[in-house]
């Protein structure tokens, strides 16, 4: 569990000025009726522990200082580059989400958090499961690619299902084009923190998501390589409870902690000051 | 012939492996073990051998040609110790100066439990990173199966080709059709919306070359097939070997990097940059 140094503690939680989000009536964690303001006061963290999904304009809010956020390359969309048409034309499966007013499965740019610039990235589960998409990769890779030049510390909000299906091989290349930028950020030794949310699985687990300096799961959150949908129909396997938690990837060494999203802006704040001012570019980009 | 005749005869049991190519390439091939941490993953070979009168670091997932070795190299479909093996002997060749062929030939990463409990998307995760930081040419075929981030683990390289009748995808056609569907019988039309086919990705910029296969496909004529292979490995490797390390790295990165710049000239595909 996250240890709170007691300077950051008085970091405030974005909490009540969250935009609201559709929720069931009941916690699928405790079954109890939810206080729908009480429950956004704390992050949309149920008193049980569990923690709501959340979209990229509820996660930006979370993560930035109220105001702070300025968006990059939001303009640029996804297109049908395999004529894909079951069960539904992609270009209209993007286009319904666009007006929705979600806006493809990474945003991203740059804020502050506690006053500290840095740079954020985060998934949309509610776009094609966050799937990570051309428009998503290239997103990701030119954050990193400035990061790793301008020294900003690059925060990650992982939900994602892996790779996009209906992008063929060219989404499946997203992950060697990120994981190359991701490389070049760590070589400028640029700070890397790593959100991960439920759920974090394929193309996404398996290219930057685990790859950060400090991977932060959230309690409860499924992360790994394949679903267990796909484990029990290859290997017949009964799974564990708990298989694939965020308690089980802490225990099997594959994150520095589990953190409560109430606790996540003051230790993002803590861990930002830990890591000291941003560096400069260091000549060793790429 | 449809897409899943091409599936099929990528997958066909009679279908070179990449041991079968490698021992024709090279015929002094050395096998080299293990990942120095925990175990040897059999379902990916390596080892050294002299090819056109260089040492030549080959690497391959090995699928098994009878029951009892199909089991043993769990059919080709690596664990977490595979990756850590690749990139250990990645930086031995690093290390040596050789170049390093790497031939792809997988359904995909071991789909399991244990796979899960070594952290495979970790190992995958830093498979891709590392492979842009091995400053040694790198030519990579997918000579088979070319199955979603178990084979991408082994396919960062300088060029990439592939054989005819091999395929390349996003995930196996059947995990397709269980992602978009949840019914994995609906394969045959998920592998043709997929695009998997070798002109197909040769078409979205994704691989430099198709190589032809001998007639009646690459299992009718094993020596054919591990010929036209080795000429055109040669081919993308000798340009390679002009280059210095640091021009190889900037380079590689470029190709992955950009590798959706097809897709962009056409202005109706892929994202449009404001």
């Amino acid at each position: 569990m996250a240890v709170i140094d007691r300077q950051s503690a008085g970091v405030p939680i974005a909490g009540g000025k969250l935009p609201e989000i559709l929720l069931p009536t009941n916690c699928p964690g405790c079954g109890v009726g939810l206080d729908r303001e009480g429950l956004r006061a704390q992050n949309y963290v149920c008193d049980c522990g569990h923690h709501f999904r959340l979209g990229a304009d509820v996660w930006i809010p979370i993560i930035a200082d109220e105001g702070s956020f300025q968006e990059r390359w939001s303009g640029i969309r996804s297109h049908d580059l395999l004529t894909w048409t079951v069960p539904k034309r992609y270009e209209e499966v993007v286009d319904e989400l666009l007006s929705e007013g979600l806006n493809e499965s990474v945003r991203t740019g740059t804020c502050t958090l506690n006053g500290k610039p840095i740079w954020l990235a985060a998934f949309d589960f509610g776009f094609v499961g966050g799937t990570l998409s051309i428009v998503a990769g290239e997103r990701l890779a030119r954050g990193m690619e400035q990061a790793a030049s301008s020294g900003l510390p690059y925060v990650l909000v992982c939900a994602s299902g892996g790779a996009r299906m209906q992008e063929g091989v060219l989404a499946l290349m997203q992950m060697a084009k990120v994981n190359a930028a991701l490389g070049a950020l760590h070589r400028a030794r640029v700070p890397y923190f790593s959100v991960l949310t439920d759920p974090t699985f394929g193309g996404t687990a398996a290219s930057l998501a685990l790859l950060a300096d400090i991977n932060i799961a959230e309690p409860g959150a499924a992360i790994g390589f394949t679903g267990p949908r796909v484990i029990k129909q290859a290997t017949y396997a009964d799974l564990p409870p708990g298989f694939q938690s965020a308690d089980f990837q802490l225990s099997h060494g594959q994150v520095d902690m589990v953190a409560p999203r109430t606790e996540l802006r003051p230790l993002l704040a803590h861990l930002l000051e830990l890591y000291g001012a941003p560096k400069r570019d260091q000549d060793r980009t790429c | 012939m449809n897409v899943w005749d091409v599936v099929e005869l990528a997958r066909h049991p009679e279908r070179p492996y990449s041991l079968d190519y490698i021992k024709r390439l090279a015929p002094d091939f050395v096998e080299l073990h293990g990942d120095r941490l925990t175990a040897d993953d059999p379902a990916l070979v390596g080892g050294i051998g002299r090819w056109h009168g260089r040492t030549t670091m080959f690497l391959g997932h090995q699928k098994g040609r009878s029951l009892k070795e199909r089991v043993e190299r769990n059919w080709g479909m690596m664990h977490p110790e595979g990756y850590r093996k690749a990139i250990r002997l990645a930086h031995h060749a690093a290390k040596f100066g050789f170049p390093i062929v790497s031939l792809i030939d997988t359904p995909g990463a071991y789909p399991g439990a244990g796979a899960e409990e070594r952290g495979i998307a970790s190992a995958i995760a830093s498979a891709i990173m590392e492979w842009f930081q091995i400053p040694v040419p790198i030519v990579a075929a997918v000579i088979g199966e070319g199955g979603s981030g178990g084979a991408l683990g082994m396919g960062v390289a300088d060029r990439v080709i592939m054989l005819e009748f091999s395929i390349y995808s996003v995930a196996s056609p059947e995990a397709a059709a269980s992602i978009v569907w949840r019914d994995n019988s609906r394969k045959v039309e998920a592998a043709e919306q997929l695009q998997i086919t070798s002109r197909e990705i040769l078409a979205m910029g994704v691989v430099e070359e198709v190589v032809r296969e001998p007639e009646g496909s690459a299992r009718a004529d094993h020596d054919a097939a591990a010929a036209a292979l080795d000429a055109a490995l040669q081919r993308h490797m000798q340009p390679l070997f002009e280059l210095s390390g640091e021009e190889l790295l900037r380079r590689r990165y470029e190709r992955f990097r950009y590798i959706d710049s097809l897709i962009k000239a056409e202005p109706q595909f892929g994202p449009k940059i404001d």
